[in-house]
């Protein structure tokens, strides 16, 4: 009952050990097809970027990833196992994201939105916390400390007590990492990690994803910055109108023209190319 | 003059009464943005539940062992009540249109009140319910009944449970953060389900609580008593912001006072006299709630509505 955190020992398997895999995922709005047949691997110790334009149906896969949507087709496993419909689950299993409109519980401190994200790591009887026993006393000091542990890690720990919603919008994004952390994942998913943010914001963001690379978790990120996404990523793959064109390491993707031309149109006079379609917004 | 001390004194039990109950609808409402309009009779079947417990004691027992004993039954019935109905009438609705779960309230509301008057032994009539011994104590020239140190205990004990509940613990938090933002609460692994079924568990406990407490100031209960006392705590959670707890309970003391105030002391005003009666403080009570929400949209304790709890 009082048992408490499962720390990050069984997160980190052998690097290089499929982590996520989703395979062949369609996901349908009525007859809108937002991502249509798209497969993807994390593999363990990874960084994967995942870019598109505007409405290419990134979030969208997120968003089936992280079970707020059903796929219509295809399957989301991670490690190994299917994962369930329920968004509480599929962070259980080990999955945690921010969000791309942050998405903070603006009425409560900077701890408390870290200690929400820890919810799945405690245990806690009605009754014992009630009671205050010696166990639950113990679990909720160890909570704190651990959520503390996290706040450090982003550089918020002296914010511990201010409310959410008067953070700046820089720390508002490093608290979402926090939240997130603390529910102890093997997989992080950064949607659109520094939007809005000056390029020291953004050079910050990057050693900060690489640091939680460094703990062990592997990382999904959607991104628009390029320079931050080819910085950073191991693979990067490109969704264009739902479908995935092309996956690689950052010199592939840059090189490839299709992509050039999902991003800045198609040449004048050059080739007409069924996926490259400008009116894309 | 009639009394003043006595008649606050009064005002401020009857309005503890309401926000014990009041609380059950603003806990409710912060989280699934339900006015549960079933809440008056999960207070009706607590008190039906404690005089039940009561009646199964024999009539040798002493009140100071069948009143917890009386007041467990009450809770464990408006709980498994409540719970119940979450589970069967409104979890089908919860991603239909609001007013399906909310005229659904209501049916759930008269169906609560025909089983009782149908199947709970002469329901039909008034059914005595037991007082405590002891009183009435003189205090000041207040005249104070046990019933009243009851309701007192009770209303803050209860709040002070409350708050602690809400603020410190695990389930607390994830209660907040519900309230707050469900869908992002799921995602930080909270089962808001699960926290839906608490929020209705504690509403009706308190629910629960008050239906004794009730029983024991009025000497009675009846099958219909929580539809008028049901509608004034609701108007109570307004009164104080629906969605926050002390607002509830904040709300519940102003509507008693305002009830048993203006049916002493309207008449006092020139040419107001007819306007004093018992009926007549309703009325008065929802031209409090009028103004303030003139001035306060949001209750006296509440926030705007985008970030409410």
């Amino acid at each position: 009952m009082t048992d408490t955190t499962t720390a990050t020992v069984d997160n980190a398997p052998a690097p290089g050990t499929p982590l996520l895999q989703a395979s062949n995922v369609v996901m349908r709005f009525g007859g809108l097809t937002a991502v249509n047949d798209v497969s993807l691997t994390v593999n363990t110790g990874e960084i994967i970027g995942l870019i598109g334009p505007n409405g290419a149906g990134k979030t969208t896969f997120f968003n089936c990833l992280t079970g707020l949507y059903v796929p219509t087709e295809g399957t989301v496993t991670y490690k190994g196992a299917t994962l369930p419909p329920k968004p509480h689950k599929v962070t259980q299993a080990g999955m945690a994201r921010t969000f791309q409109n942050i998405r903070l519980f603006h009425n409560m401190t900077v701890l408390e939105n870290v200690l929400v994200g820890r919810h799945t790591r405690t245990k806690e009887g009605l009754i014992s916390a009630i009671l205050r026993g010696p166990g639950y006393r113990r679990e909720e000091a160890d909570s704190r400390a651990k959520a503390m542990e996290y706040l450090d890690f982003v550089g918020l720990a002296n914010k511990a007590g201010t409310l959410a919603r008067n953070l700046p919008y820089g720390e508002q994004r490093k608290l979402e990492v926090a939240r997130a952390l603390a529910s102890e994942p093997g997989l992080l998913l950064l949607d659109e990690p520094t939007a809005g943010m000056n390029p020291q914001e953004t050079r910050a963001t990057e050693e900060l994803v690489f640091a939680v690379r460094d703990r062990g978790i592997a990382v999904l990120v959607i991104e628009h910055d390029m320079r931050f996404i080819f910085n950073l990523c191991d693979r990067v793959a490109v969704l264009v109108q739902g479908q995935k064109l092309v996956e690689g390491d950052a010199a592939t993707v840059q090189g490839d023209e299709r992509v050039v031309a999902a991003y800045l149109g198609t040449p004048y006079e050059g080739n007409a190319d069924s996926t490259t379609p400008e009116e894309n917004q | 003059m009639h009394e003043l001390p006595q008649n606050l004194v009064n005002g401020l039990l009857l309005g503890a009464t309401y926000g014990l109950i009041a609380v059950g609808y603003t806990i409710v409402y912060g989280i699934v943005q339900l006015i549960n309009f079933a809440h008056g009779e999960i207070f009706m079947t607590g008190a039906f539940g404690a005089l039940s417990v009561y009646l199964g004691l024999g009539s040798g027992t002493s009140m100071w062992i069948a009143i917890p004993l009386m007041l467990l039954g009450a809770i464990v019935t408006s709980t498994v009540i409540a719970v119940l109905t979450e589970r069967l009438a409104y979890r089908p609705l919860r991603n239909a249109p609001r007013l399906a779960p909310l005229i659904t309230a209501i049916g759930v509301s008269i169906t609560l009140q025909q089983l009782v008057w149908g199947f709970y032994p002469s329901a039909k009539s008034p059914r005595v319910f037991p007082s405590l011994p002891g009183g009435p104590f003189h205090v000041g020239g207040v005249l104070i009944q046990s019933a009243d140190i009851f309701v007192v205990v009770a209303a803050v004990l209860s709040t002070l449970f409350l708050a602690y509940f809400v603020r410190t613990t695990r389930t607390g938090r994830a209660m907040q953060a519900t309230a707050q933002d469900p869908d992002t609460a799921k995602l930080m692994g909270i089962n808001t389900d699960r926290v839906i079924v608490i929020a209705f568990a504690l509403g009706a406990g308190f629910a629960g609580i008050a239906g004794v407490a009730w029983g024991l100031r009025y000497g009675e209960i009846k099958f219909d008593m929580g539809f008028l006392t049901g509608l004034y705590a609701f108007t109570a959670a307004v009164l104080g912001g629906i969605g926050n707890i002390y607002g509830a309970m904040l709300g519940g003391l102003v509507l008693g006072l305002v009830q048993n105030l203006t049916a002493i002391y309207i008449a006092d005003i020139p040419g107001m006299s007819q306007f004093s009666s018992q009926s007549w403080s309703s009325v008065w009570a929802f031209v409090i709630l009028i103004l303030v929400l003139m001035v306060r949209p949001q209750g006296l304790l509440g926030e705007r509505v985008a970030d409410r709890a």
